[in-house]
């Protein structure tokens, strides 16, 4: 364990080197992120000058579940964002055969070879927002919150992760698996919002398929209201575990099969 | 002639852009289903909205007019847009932009056409599905047919402006990769910016009115704004020839700005590699 942290402080501190040559490019990625955030937030708001509610709803709690939902969103993407150029191009390349002839686990090195830090971005605007609606609805915080708040924070991200392993390692079956990737991980825009909005299907799809509502709208609901602890932390920690497990053997699994590229 | 040796000369581009896009159309579906999603979130909740409301429309918007704002911008966003200031940006950054030059062809020309290969195959496969779906929404959510050919007709040109208008826009903010040498992070900042100024996040009509005049006026909202307002009727005839001159009119503009920056830059390309 010792170790991989080590390593994973070197190839940190080598990417940020990488990072540097192109500073302005990053600047700009970052605060165009920031606009579409405050573009996205600002429709919110239009909706809500109209109505008091949305399904019971207010303004701010809605704020507070769409902050939620960046949290472990923006982590996932700054730790673990390598993951996509496996689907894309890293196996279709035949480039992952570095990752099996070095002494270390292949999916903890790519996962730690790129730092995102764009991601930043997303976990400023989450955390102004739920700082800003935690006050502006008074909500009373008690000691127990703030270890549930990390623990579902980081389970979430376990989903998130979890699902990008999987349909990543598609593609040493099927060589490129990027858009797969794709498909699943756009899911997540579904828990932005309260899930009494949908139908049973999608509902159900959202909670027990591709379980992206525990990112963000049942643990949310449950700092809100202090309801259904069991189900809406209980779940996150459950899901992702589950999640992950079946990822990891899809991906070693994967790992056997894969046969690197002509050339 | 002249017609007929532009058409041997360009064809091929389109033939092999077509190729192309059939031979990767499981990565182009898994793609159009992800992307297709955001819709089908707005949906729900927009559904949501009206039963908290009880008026029976949202800012002039009623539900079905909502539905079809929703898919008709997702349909017309993705049929004009264009790629070219990604390829162009990888083709100055690696160095392959050499071997376009000294081909005896014109240079946007080779890349307007291999993308309108391209966009064939994704034309088939979205198009009328989305428009059927609609109709046939909104035909069963009013009761009456709603479909009006003239509308529709007029959209469809008012489409093809809009993607020339994006892929000439498209193009000179590719070049200024010959300025900068990476593209990504202003190609972020330009999807942001032009997602919002078109109207394609937020519909001008909810926006404060000097904003909306301002923004009516710029060339982002002949992007995708003017093609949907034309299918959805919300322009009367005069309107919608006021709003193609407007169109044309940045067409214009667009290709006169490609041609100035593209002679611009050649005199101080330095090519990287290649």
């Amino acid at each position: 364990m010792r170790r991989m942290l080590r390593l994973h402080r070197i190839f940190v501190a080598q990417y940020m080197k990488n990072l540097m040559e192109y500073k302005v490019d990053f600047l700009t990625g970052a605060i165009s992120f920031l606009i579409g955030q405050v573009v996205q937030i600002a429709f919110l708001g239009i909706i809500f000058s109209q109505i008091p509610n949305l399904v019971g709803w207010e303004f701010n709690e809605i704020l507070f579940i769409y902050g939620f939902s960046l949290l472990p969103k923006g982590l996932d993407h700054l730790l673990f964002d390598n993951l996509w150029s496996v689907g894309y191009f890293i196996v279709r390349k035949g480039d992952f055969d570095k990752y099996l002839t070095r002494p270390i686990n292949s999916l903890f090195y790519v996962i730690c070879e790129k730092f995102c830090v764009d991601a930043f971005g997303e976990l400023f605007i989450g955390l102004v927002l739920i700082v800003y609606s935690v006050i502006a609805l008074k909500l009373t915080i008690t000691w127990y919150m703030i270890p549930l708040f990390i623990i579902a924070v980081v389970f979430a991200t376990l989903i998130y992760t979890s699902i990008k392993i999987a349909t990543s390692a598609i593609s040493f079956w099927t060589k490129a698996s990027g858009h797969i990737t794709h498909m699943f991980y756009m899911t997540n825009d579904f828990s932005k919002y309260p899930t009494t909005i949908y139908n049973k299907f999608v509902r159900t799809f959202i909670t027990y398929v591709v379980p992206f509502a525990f990112t963000a709208f049942y643990p949310a609901s449950f700092f809100l209201t202090g309801e259904n602890p069991l189900f809406c932390i209980g779940g996150t920690v459950l899901a992702s575990v589950v999640l992950f497990v079946i990822s990891v053997c899809i991906w070693n699994r994967g790992i056997k099969a894969y046969e690197s590229a002509g050339s | 002639m002249k017609f007929k040796k532009f058409m041997r000369t360009y064809r091929p581009f389109t033939r092999a852009g077509m190729l192309e896009s059939v031979a990767y159309r499981a990565n182009f579906i898994c793609f159009l289903l992800g992307e297709i999603m955001s819709c089908f979130i707005m949906f729900f909740v927009w559904k949501a909205v009206f039963n908290s409301t009880t008026s029976p429309d949202f800012m002039g918007f009623t539900m079905s007019d909502m539905v079809v704002y929703l898919f008709i911008t997702f349909l017309t966003g993705y049929l004009t847009y264009s790629d070219g200031t990604y390829a162009i940006a990888t083709e100055i950054r690696d160095g392959s932009i050499a071997m376009r030059m000294i081909k005896p062809c014109s240079f946007d020309m080779c890349f307007l056409f291999q993308e309108l290969g391209n966009k064939i195959f994704n034309v088939l496969v979205i198009f009328v599905p989305i428009v059927l779906g609609v109709e046939i929404y909104r035909w069963a959510i009013t009761g009456v047919c709603q479909f009006d050919i003239v509308h529709f007709l007029l959209y469809i040109i008012s489409l093809v402006l809009a993607y020339l208008i994006s892929f000439y826009f498209n193009v000179s903010y590719g070049f200024m990769a010959f300025y900068l040498k990476n593209l990504w992070g202003a190609d972020i900042l330009k999807e942001c910016i032009v997602n919002f100024l078109s109207g394609a996040t937020i519909p001008l009509a909810f926006m404060p009115t000097v904003l909306a005049d301002i923004l009516n006026f710029l060339p982002f909202s002949s992007l995708s704004y003017t093609p949907v307002m034309i299918y959805m009727g919300m322009y009367s005839l005069d309107e919608i020839a006021l709003r193609m001159l407007l169109q044309v009119f940045w067409l214009v503009t667009m290709i006169l700005i490609s041609k100035a920056v593209w002679n611009h830059a050649v005199k101080r390309l330095c090519s990287q590699g290649g």
